[in-house]
């Protein structure tokens, strides 16, 4: 599939079967909505940021040293940490083409084997960002820039937004097991 | 194994996944640390996140989600309707005015809002409804906004040219700039189609009253007073500043392509609150709401696409199949003829930015021996590319129509786009022909390239 695929209306549509899951799914929902509308004024915020690093060189003709990576890590963090907020309603296109042909019942099995599959790579992704952040954190890297901020910053939304991420796929796992169960 | 076959094994493996129907982002990645794991030394699994890190965090790729902001805050809001309003104004005398009005808004709101679905949506929505009253047939009106939508990723700011400037390591400006002729070009060849068709429609229906008595919408004809006229324009003004305010501070050498995407996202927001008043949180929450899932959804994407290409040329994958492609010493054209019917092929399964990662380390060596210019290549690279958006089996615009104007039968819809399709590789061919039509306005503005 191309581009975006808007408004499809996906979002938790099973009734969780047990209480733990049902917990955790609506602070899970809780926290994505506080980090969709916290990254949403990080992208506000990096479009000023790159406006205030024209106006000033324009304008008072001052070098510009931290702005395109304040914009960076704004961004950046903005992506990582909303990766769980946008797989929630399955926001993360895949190729469906073939899907139709298989029967409703393979169908849900194939969806159930794709999500372990994503949960897999997500898992191992989240644990070498962690072991990235740490290391960043304890040997104090800092960006190879003039102004050279720690890198532990993003590393840190990195591994915590996967991290997220991976929760939010074990949720839906445990939702289809749950519906496939009753 | 040698490199031909984990080259193959790493071709069947991504196919599996991606018809897997896993998000292809993920089936990326896997597919990339699995080959890792196999082939690459062990110490390259530790630095997986790093390189995908380092890849992403240039602030060129990271101004996509501002560009996508942009573009979401342009689209939702009423600018797309006020802009087709003011154009139907002012071209309705000409026959088939409707038709070029649209052509013409899509252009121009493609322009500001970059995205090829959000233009069709934004501009079909008023423009669809319009020409079918005015009688025109239903697959034409879904034909002309379909195809108008598409001039979106040819015209700046596009985000398939931001990262094909990335992949080919070209100037961004001048990738920009060097779609701009061949936007005009489309623009174009649609509007003379728009005319043609709509004399045919009329010619139709004029028949048919004569013989019949039956009248037809498309035999009305509509007036507006000067005093109409310029009344619709205070609303338009506004954007087509933005417009050309952006392209100004890009050219002017006042900002980076990637300030520009910061400086048009921030006017745009200012722009729907001072007319449309869109400053509530309430309102402003669907504008960034959307903003966030495509540009998250699209950004893992470009990461894990990067990750995949990473390992793919580690592996020498993609030199050797570069050099395997130099090898067979193809003609010129040939080279070319077989490298955009891959694009078509791939465009039928895979967003253009995937495409353009994964397939840049091997097709641009081949290109450059065979003495193309690579910034001319990247235009007629995306024009293929936007026809996979309104032919069948994807063809997002497609969808997007279908949305808009549910009534209009799937089928009509795709053979109301069918020319456009052809028409767009008429432009294709006139490219190759006159290259110039890309390159002349770069030339112009930033100086003979260096080639």
């Amino acid at each position: 599939m191309h581009g975006s695929v808007d408004d499809r209306p996906h979002s938790f549509d099973a009734a969780p079967s047990n209480s733990l899951v049902a917990a955790v799914a609506r602070a899970l929902s809780a926290l994505n909505r506080i980090i969709v509308i916290v990254s949403a004024i990080a992208l506000i915020l990096a479009c000023a940021v790159l406006t205030y690093s024209v106006m000033t060189r324009s304008i008072f003709h001052s070098a510009t040293y931290w702005q395109d990576e304040a914009a960076v890590y704004l961004i950046v963090g903005a992506t990582f940490m909303t990766a769980a907020a946008v797989q929630s309603t399955r926001g993360h296109i895949g190729i469906e083409a073939f899907v139709g042909i298989l029967s409703p019942l393979a169908n849900k099995i194939r969806l159930i084997l794709v999500d372990v599959a994503s949960l897999i790579f997500c898992t191992f992704f989240s644990w070498k960002s962690w072991t990235l952040a740490h290391e960043a954190w304890v040997d104090g890297t800092v960006s190879n820039s003039t102004w050279g901020p720690p890198l532990s910053i993003p590393y840190i939304m990195m591994a915590s937004g996967m991290t997220l991420l991976c929760v939010q796929i074990l949720l839906q796992i445990a939702m289809s097991l749950g519906k496939a169960r009753s | 194994m040698t490199v031909l076959g984990i080259g193959i094994s790493y071709g069947v493996a991504t196919l599996v996944a991606m018809f897997s129907g896993m998000p292809i982002a993920f089936a990326l990645g896997a597919v990339a640390v699995i080959f890792m794991a196999i082939y690459m030394p062990s110490a390259s699994l530790d630095t997986v996140t790093q390189n995908v890190y380092e890849e992403m965090a240039s602030i060129t790729l990271l101004s996509i989600p501002l560009f996508i902001l942009k573009g979401a805050a342009i689209g939702k809001s009423k600018a797309g309707q006020d802009l087709y309003t003011a154009l139907h104004a002012w071209l309705h005398k000409i026959p088939g005015g409707l038709g070029i009005a649209n052509v013409f808004a899509c252009a121009l709101f493609a322009a500001m809002a970059g995205s090829s679905p959000a233009t069709c949506s934004a501009i079909g929505s008023a423009g669809i409804p319009e020409m079918r009253k005015r009688g025109y047939s239903g697959g034409f009106a879904a034909g002309i906004i379909a195809a108008g939508g598409t001039l979106g990723i040819l015209l700046p700011p596009s985000i398939t040219m931001i990262l094909f400037a990335v992949a080919a390591e070209q100037s961004l400006g001048r990738l920009f700039l060097a779609g701009i002729g061949p936007g005009f070009l489309l623009v174009a060849l649609f509007a003379i189609y728009a005319v043609i068709r709509y004399r045919q429609e009329y010619a139709r229906a004029k028949i048919a009253y004569e013989s019949s008595g039956e009248a037809h919408a498309i035999l009305t004809q509509d007036e507006y007073t000067m005093s109409e006229r310029f009344s619709v324009l205070p609303r338009v003004l506004p954007f087509v500043i933005l417009l050309t305010g952006v392209m100004v501070a890009l050219y002017g050498g006042y900002a980076t392509p990637s300030e520009t995407a910061g400086l048009g996202g921030l006017l745009a927001l200012v722009l729907i609150a001072v007319i449309y008043s869109v400053w509530k949180p309430s309102d402003l929450a669907p504008i960034l709401t959307s903003t966030i899932r495509e540009s998250t959804m699209l950004m893992l994407i470009i990461g894990m696409s990067l990750l995949y290409s990473y390992v793919m040329s580690y592996l020498t994958i993609s030199q050797s199949a570069a050099n395997a492609i130099v090898a067979m010493q193809l003609p010129r054209w040939e080279l070319l003829a077989a490298i955009l019917g891959m694009t078509v092929v791939l465009g039928f399964f895979l967003p253009p930015v995937s495409i353009i990662l994964m397939t840049a380390p091997i097709i641009l060596p081949p290109l450059r021996a065979a003495g193309f210019d690579i910034i001319w290549f990247g235009v007629v690279m995306t024009i293929v590319m936007e026809m996979g958006l309104i032919h069948p089996p994807v063809g997002l615009n497609i969808f997007v129509i279908r949305n808009v104007a549910p009534d209009i039968p799937l089928s009509e819809v795709i053979w109301g786009t069918l020319p456009f399709v052809l028409l767009m590789m008429v432009a294709v061919l006139l490219l190759c022909f006159f290259p110039g039509i890309s390159t002349y306005l770069p030339d112009l503005v930033m100086g003979p390239a260096s080639r």
